[in-house]
């Protein structure tokens, strides 16, 4: 590693931890800062609201605004880490993919040194991770754009990704929802009869989905319900038919793992005080599981829905490979195997804001749920 | 409790909701004709492509000047109504239809050909096969000498002087060796007239005294200066006035430093393909132009939509000068890579065309269906070795090595499709060539004795040795027979180990293997293809080779009106001096220039076989191990789709699995039953 890019990796590094122990005034205005600047960034690179440079900053002057005085002080202070965080992640993923063997440019046949030359000006890939890096964030700052995917010409990063990002969405949330109603179900029903042959048979099932790799089951659908039964096309993406095989073999592994945890909280929530207050009042027992233990149950798969919903966007590439889907999981991985940097610059950051984002979301909804979760930070503001 | 049901169930509902949307508009017709085409295509830029899929669709919505026939894969005419060649075999003038026409309407002129071909040797544009057109005048020196007089007058200049600081007496041979061979010297200053250039580049000579230096450091300079000014020559009047112009919007000349037999079968091909100038120029285009909303083309097919690693739709051009020949209407490309479910595409009727994309399990079961087909194809699999490293410095464990290998055991017991072992590098079929017979067998008993007279009897004394190929399950399987194969035969410890793509590409380049696996597919139908590739310092060689006698017999035969004027031509070490003498005597009683064309042809080839007999001679830089065959499986109700060529009522394969769409239709009646709409 080279002087400079140990520097810049410190100099990132105290950015990112700096908010930990600033003042909360000081907080406010630098969340407030990478917030303005981040919703510039998307706005241009996605092309919302027209993408002139203009608009964008006139949107980040007024988010900069709100955000500074809104008084959400501990809000701030994450974004403040987070948005750095992730210039920090872009730099240090194009370190590594410059540390890694090989180049967009080589090929079977290698070109003359003139060809990649060429190439390499055109598409703005020097030799140098560092000076790619400065001009990667110039692309995204000023031109709103993520720069040209190299392997497959004529198409900036972002024609790649977006279009592709809904495919992965309708797909890992089919399968999020598929999961947590079998795994609610299974779950729930294991729980409220412990060591039954119910409860039994549930776990196993369970411990058959969880330990079957994707393509195996995958496969193993596409033999039964594609192939034998013709109910469902073998691959391919266009029609709701198509969605079915692939969703499942995505939510299987996730329904089992959310049947044991809901399971687990079953039985625990069962035992508590609250529910035999509730059982002590007379109230019959489908009362008692919905409204009292219910909430309890829940609350551990609640909190694993974030880690499961990251882990179902970015692990579905032998899906999407297996199923022929055109979604964000085939490029997570072909764009490090293509070494197409500005793809897996693209792919890393998106997956980043979405599972950052999940996390969020993940975090109020256990707040919601579980009162004890709830606290009041030093700012006095809800986290 | 209602509150939380609620929300849960509206989350449930969103969900649905989206999935519902994304689907609300996109239910498409089926297209006549669907086919896998492997991967999803990295351009379509004639100009810049050179892969197979991308090849697939550029070709149909792509003509040149010919196009192939395919029924017999020769060039006939395309865009060109006809053309004359030029006596010597050098100037060819074509003439452009009058009813070619691009897809806006625009007349398709010679002046689109000059721009085109232009554009491809441009050195800013990068095109990887610029090469293959370098037959033509001044094309090489438009591409190539500007960039090279920069890195002379550059890194190798500034190199050179840190090299005579180092040597200041004068470098040995091997230091000499290593700089030529680290600033691909060879490569560089190829086909100077200095003869202080040509002398230091003979791989046995070092520079022996200061003088030397002096001179080589004058003369690189010399040579900078040299291709300096004949690229702002080319640059000025390559396209215009030189090489290939216009004459009018009808009449276009092209003008070749020497015959090229195959120079008819590359005017059909990617890079000779015309561009609509307006349209790549345009504002904002240079780097998408080829998309669906922009592109102009001019061939059979229009490109109506390309969704990115979902499919490519072709329709029928209505401008097309052919279009009454076009019997499909709509053509679905679909980029899938997996091998499983490409072929279960295939067997529920989805798609009508699988090339080679199935698992390999399963070549047995599928090689018995009357749908499947292989034939012999145009590509060689083999394995290259690292000359420069011991103990494969030494030519006779190579040739050992070659001699241990039971290639037969290969293809019949591991791969099980036809595919023909490899005992030369030319695969067989090329029209008007035979590779040599070389020495290359089975003879573990005689290779053994070549590994006991390198030092090495049993193997003993030999480090481990390690057999790299890229991470794909069937090298994998070749890899451990060779490897058992060293092991059992030669008393070697050999270990085959496995590289992802990239990395493998740069290890291969570094020279930093003992022996790599590696495959090479022929761009056009001729030998050149596969044996240039060897060309002391060659971008594509990586096995540090260096033959001076083959290099000057490849050049031979690319300028052979300069071979025969040389009249030292039979001092050569040729192989069959007879065959030679025999053909340059044809050449001489010749008589009309087609007499004189052919014999000039089979004069070449002739040559081309003695290079092939060089590379499989002593020096031997590989282990040819097979002869790839192209099999796929075809739906019975597609037409017009040929395996076999006719040339002439003489019979061939279609070696380079090239399938002009253009003349393919459907026969529904032949349908497989049930699978079909």
């Amino acid at each position: 590693m080279s002087g400079v890019e140990f520097v810049a990796l410190l100099l990132g590094l105290a950015v990112v931890t700096l908010p930990i122990w600033m003042p909360g005034r000081a907080v406010r205005w630098l969340g407030a800062s990478w917030m303005a600047l981040a919703v510039g960034v998307t706005l241009r690179a996605t092309g919302v609201l027209g993408s002139s440079i203009e608009v964008a900053a006139l949107a980040s002057a007024a988010v900069f605004a709100l955000a500074y005085l809104s008084n959400a002080t501990a809000l701030l202070r994450r974004v403040a880490f987070l948005v750095p965080s992730l210039v920090l992640l872009i730099y240090v993923t194009t370190l590594l993919m410059y540390k890694a063997p090989g180049n967009p440019f080589a090929n079977e046949r290698s070109a003359s040194p003139q060809v990649e030359a060429a190439l390499r000006a055109q598409y703005g890939v020097p030799e140098n991770a560092t000076e790619f890096f400065g001009i990667y964030t110039r692309r995204l700052v000023v031109e709103g754009t993520m720069g040209p995917s190299i392997k497959v010409a004529g198409r900036n990063v972002e024609d790649l990704l977006f279009p592709a990002l809904p495919v992965s969405l309708t797909l890992g949330l089919l399968a999020l929802t598929i999961a947590s109603a079998l795994g609610l179900g299974f779950g729930l029903r294991a729980g409220l009869a412990p060591h039954s042959w119910s409860d039994h048979g549930s776990m196993a099932l369970a411990l058959v989905g969880i330990s079957l790799p994707n393509f195996v089951l995958g496969a193993g659908l596409i033999v039964v319900f594609a192939l034998q039964f013709g109910w469902f096309p073998v691959a391919g993406w266009g029609t709701v038919a198509h969605l079915w095989l692939p969703a499942l073999t995505l939510a299987l592994p996730y329904a089992a793992y959310i049947a044991r945890l809901v399971r687990a909280g079953t039985i625990e929530a069962m035992q508590q005080d609250f529910v035999r207050t509730a059982r002590a009042k007379g109230l019959p027992e489908s009362e008692v599981v919905l409204r009292h233990a219910f909430r309890a149950a829940v609350a551990p798969a609640v909190a694993y829905l974030g880690p499961a919903a990251a882990g179902i966007m970015t692990g579905s590439f032998v899906v999407e490979v297996l199923f022929g889907i055109p979604g964000m999981g085939q490029w997570f991985v072909k764009g490090a195997i293509n070494r197409d940097y500005s793809v897996v610059l693209g792919t890393a950051t998106i997956y980043f804001t979405l599972i950052t984002l999940l996390n969020f979301g993940v975090d109020i909804a256990q707040a919601w749920l579980d009162p004890r979760v709830r606290s009041v930070d030093r700012d006095g503001d809800l986290v | 409790m209602i509150r939380t049901l609620l929300a849960i169930a509206s989350a449930f509902a969103g969900a649905l909701l989206l999935v519902a949307l994304n689907f609300g508009a996109s239910n498409e017709e089926r297209a006549d004709f669907v086919f896998l085409n492997g991967s999803e295509p990295q351009t379509i830029d004639p100009g810049l492509l050179t892969g197979v899929p991308g090849g697939r669709i550029t070709m149909s919505l792509f003509e040149g000047l010919a196009r192939y026939d395919e029924r017999s894969m020769e060039p006939v005419p395309g865009v060109a109504e006809s053309w004359t060649v030029s006596p010597d075999g050098r100037r060819y003038e074509f003439t452009i239809r009058k009813d070619a026409k691009w897809s806006d309407g625009t007349p398709v002129t010679a002046h689109d050909f000059t721009y085109s071909w232009r554009r491809v040797q441009d050195p800013a544009t990068g095109a990887e096969y610029a090469y293959l057109m370098h037959m033509v005048e001044y094309a090489a020196a438009f591409n190539l000498y500007g960039g090279q007089a920069d890195r002379l007058e550059g890194e190798v200049a500034e190199a050179f002087r840190k090299f005579v600081e180092a040597h200041k007496e004068g470098a040995s041979r091997d230091s000499w060796q290593g700089f030529v061979r680290d600033h691909t010297l060879a490569d560089l200053v190829g086909g100077t007239p200095d003869p202080t250039l040509l002398g230091a580049l003979d791989p046995a000579v070092g520079l022996a005294s200061a003088a030397d230096l002096v001179a080589v450091g004058e003369a690189l300079s010399g040579e900078a200066q040299r291709r300096r000014k004949l690229f702002e020559w080319a640059d000025a009047h390559f396209g215009v006035d030189a090489g290939i112009y216009a004459i009018d919007d009808e009449k276009l000349v092209i003008q070749l430093i020497a015959p090229t037999p195959y120079f008819l079968s590359l005017v059909a091909f990617y890079p000779a393909l015309p561009v609509p100038r307006w349209v790549v120029e345009a504002p904002g285009n240079a780097r998408d132009w080829f998309l669906p909303e922009k592109i102009v083309t001019n061939g059979p097919f229009d490109l109506e939509s390309w969704r990115v690693n979902d499919r490519i739709r072709m329709v029928k051009s209505e401008t097309y000068w052919g279009r009454d020949e076009v019997r499909l209407g709509r053509i679905d490309a679909l980029p899938i890579e997996h091998e499983a479910t490409a072929l279960n595409l295939y067997l529920t009727g989805e798609v009508e065309w699988l090339t080679g994309q199935y698992p390999l399990d399963l070549s047995e079961a599928l090689s018995q269906r009357d749908d499947f087909y292989a034939h012999p194809g145009l590509a060689v699999y083999f394995y290259k070795i690292n000359t420069a490293r011991p103990p494969f410095d030494d030519p006779r464990v190579r040739r050992a090595v070659n001699l241990a290998i039971d290639r037969e055991l290969i293809t019949q017991q591991v791969l099980q499709l036809g595919q023909l072992p490899a005992t030369h590098f030319v695969p067989p079929g090329m029209p008007g060539y035979e590779s040599p017979v070389t020495r290359l067998r089975f003879d573990p008993e005689e290779a053994r004795m070549l590994l006991a007279e390198a030092g090495f009897p049993g193997g003993k004394g030999m480090r481990e040795i390690g057999i790299l190929y890229n991470t794909n399950e069937s090298h994998r399987k070749v890899a451990e027979v060779v490897a058992d194969q060293l092991r059992r035969n030669l008393g070697i410890e050999a270990r085959a180990y496995n590289q992802e793509w990239q990395s493998f590409l740069t290890t291969v380049k570094n020279l930093d293997y003992d022996i790599s696996r590696y495959g090479w597919i022929g761009d056009y139908e001729d030998p050149n293809t596969f044996l240039d590739m060897w060309l002391t310092g060659g971008g594509n060689n990586n096995t540090g080779f260096g033959e001076p006698v083959f290099d000057r017999w490849i050049a031979a035969a690319g300028d052979l009106e300069s071979f025969l004027a040389r009249t030292d031509m039979m001092d050569e070490p040729w192989q069959e001096p007879d065959r030679i003498r025999e053909r340059v005597a044809e050449f001489e009683i010749a008589q009309s220039p087609e007499e004189r064309r052919s014999a000039l042809g089979k004069l070449r080839m002739q040559i081309l076989r003695e290079a092939e007999a060089i590379l499989m001679g002593d020096a031997i830089p590989i282990v040819p191990i097979y002869f790839y065959v192209n099999s796929g499986l075809l739906a019975p109700e597609v037409k017009g789709f040929y395996m076999e060529t006719e040339r002439n009522g003489v019979a061939g394969v279609n070696l380079r699995s090239l399938h002009p769409f253009r003349g393919v239709w459907i026969d529904e009646s032949l349908a497989r039953p049930g699978l079909r709409r």
